[in-house]
């Protein structure tokens, strides 16, 4: 690593490294909170659902928990919305750009496996509450919004953390499509000086603090919103 | 009254046909470079396209009237972004190759690179003897170069190995630590990689030099003729030379 070559071309270069930035945190809450969309009703689905609606849901997991998020990436921009923005109807919708096509991978991907977190939560709650409430003339969905999901979703923000520190990292593959976040602009800005490590590190540092303040920003949350006495084991560290 | 309208519309039809040249000319043309590929096509650490390609077809844009955007990109993905429409050619150092040829149509010749083999300043083995004993040969994965080295490992009493990398930088990290022992690349990289460190090149690769060309859609023949058009004037203009100065090609 030739540092005193390449601290000139960094520390110039900074500004537009650092936009990059917007980029990464806009692909990472939006996957996020498109997962959370997506994610709670298919928990709900594969709890409480029927056998045929279990059945559509694992496929959809197993779907894009198996498939790796360049593949994904690739099959996306290049494939399924190529060939959607040829159709005349849908043009103008913004369907070539890349973005798009990196967050609703992210997305749907991230709906996989937070579906399994909540799922996990549903789970994890006694299962006399339902018939409690049940008993108490709620319908089956009254008692789960009301009283299973808010506590689910309490009990979820630790795996939601590990959750976001993983979308932060796989964002960094957006740059195999031109999406212009952190990694695209190190990688950029490395091929001018043909001396890609220092680059890598200054990529890796800035994920690293983006990864620290996210997962400390969670706990707050976490810490905010508990049930006194009532957290999952070994949650709250 | 009704004459005098049918007299409008005839008259706007009349203007838009007399503005109506080819479809081209009436959006921006969107130019994909390779984000990383200097002198030819990179982004500057301001974040801004530039290179020699960028440069030239600014001027060809400016003569020929149409506006240009140009979009740095992935390598991997610049041909399957050329036919799926979102950028309508690549001016950026692209080598003319059979292979490319089935599935874009490329403008006239404007660069020639060679293919050569660049090494550590202490290596002792000659050009052939790197490729006869047993050595192991980087190479940027998926480029002109790589396929060279494959047919070359065909041929008998050869013995290398090829160690195929994302790019040729990522190469040169493993040179001098000895992980491999030599990496191939064209003429115009080796220049820029060799400045300033301890490298050599030891030979040349006996084939006929690539031409760099603009490679657009096949079904784009307008633009293909309007690009060879406009690159024929540049390369006649002293502009062309004073863009090769600046870029310090050959």
């Amino acid at each position: 690593m030739d540092f005193a070559k390449t601290m000139p071309v960094i520390w110039e270069s900074l500004p537009f490294i650092l936009g990059g930035i917007t980029w990464t945190l806009s692909l990472v809450f939006g996957a996020m909170l498109l997962g959370l969309c997506l994610g709670i009703p298919l928990a709900v689905g594969q709890v409480y659902g029927t056998r045929t609606v279990r059945g559509f849901i694992g496929i959809y997991v197993w779907l894009f928990r198996g498939i790796p998020i360049l593949v994904q990436l690739y099959l996306f921009y290049f494939g399924i919305l190529a060939y959607l923005s040829q159709v005349p109807q849908l043009a103008g919708l913004g369907l070539d750009s890349a973005f798009l096509a990196a967050l609703l991978v992210l997305g749907l991907t991230s709906a996989a496996y937070q579906s399994q977190i909540f799922r996990g939560s549903i789970q994890a709650l006694p299962e006399g509450q339902l018939k409690a409430a049940q008993a108490l003339g709620m319908t089956e969905a009254q008692a789960v919004r009301s009283i299973i999901l808010p506590q689910a979703l309490r009990l979820s923000i630790p795996g939601w953390s590990n959750e976001y520190s993983i979308l932060l990292k796989d964002s960094a593959l957006a740059f195999a499509i031109g999406v212009m976040e952190i990694m695209s602009r190190t990688r950029t800005v490395a091929a001018l000086t043909h001396e890609p490590l220092p680059f890598a590190l200054v990529a890796g540092v800035l994920f690293y603090l983006l990864t620290h303040m996210g997962i400390r920003a969670l706990k707050t949350l976490e810490r905010k919103v508990r049930i006194p006495g009532y957290a999952r084991q070994g949650s709250m560290s | 009254m009704a004459k005098g309208s049918r007299f409008g519309v005839l008259a706007a039809l009349v203007l838009c046909l007399a503005f109506s040249g080819p479809a081209w000319a009436e959006r921006t043309l969107v130019n994909g470079i390779d984000f990383g590929f200097p002198p030819f096509g990179f982004v500057d650490t301001q974040g801004n396209p530039a290179g020699f390609d960028v440069d030239a077809v600014n001027w060809i844009a400016d003569k020929k009237g149409f506006s240009v955007r140009h979009q740095p990109m992935d390598w991997d993905g610049i041909i399957p972004a050329l036919n799926t429409n979102r950028i309508d050619f690549i001016a950026s150092g692209m080598s003319i190759t059979e292979e490319r040829k089935k599935v874009v149509n490329f403008t006239i010749p404007y660069y020639e690179v060679t293919q050569v083999l660049v090494v550590n300043a202490n290596e002792t083995a000659t050009f052939d003897e790197m490729f006869t004993t047993g050595k192991r040969i980087g190479v940027q994965r998926g480029t002109n170069t790589h396929t060279l080295l494959i047919d070359m490992a065909k041929e008998p009493g050869m013995n290398f190995e090829i160690v195929a990398y994302d790019s040729t930088d990522l190469s040169m990290q493993d040179l001098p630590i000895g992980r491999i022992h030599g990496s191939a690349m064209d003429s115009s990289i080796a220049r820029e990689v060799k400045r300033g460190r301890p490298f050599k090149t030891v030979g040349t690769f006996d084939v006929p030099p690539d031409g760099y060309g603009y490679a657009v859609r096949k079904t784009d023949t307008e633009l293909l003729n309007m690009l060879n058009e406009g690159l024929k004037k540049l390369m006649a203009d002293p502009y062309w030379v004073e863009l090769k100065q600046r870029w310090e090609l050959e």
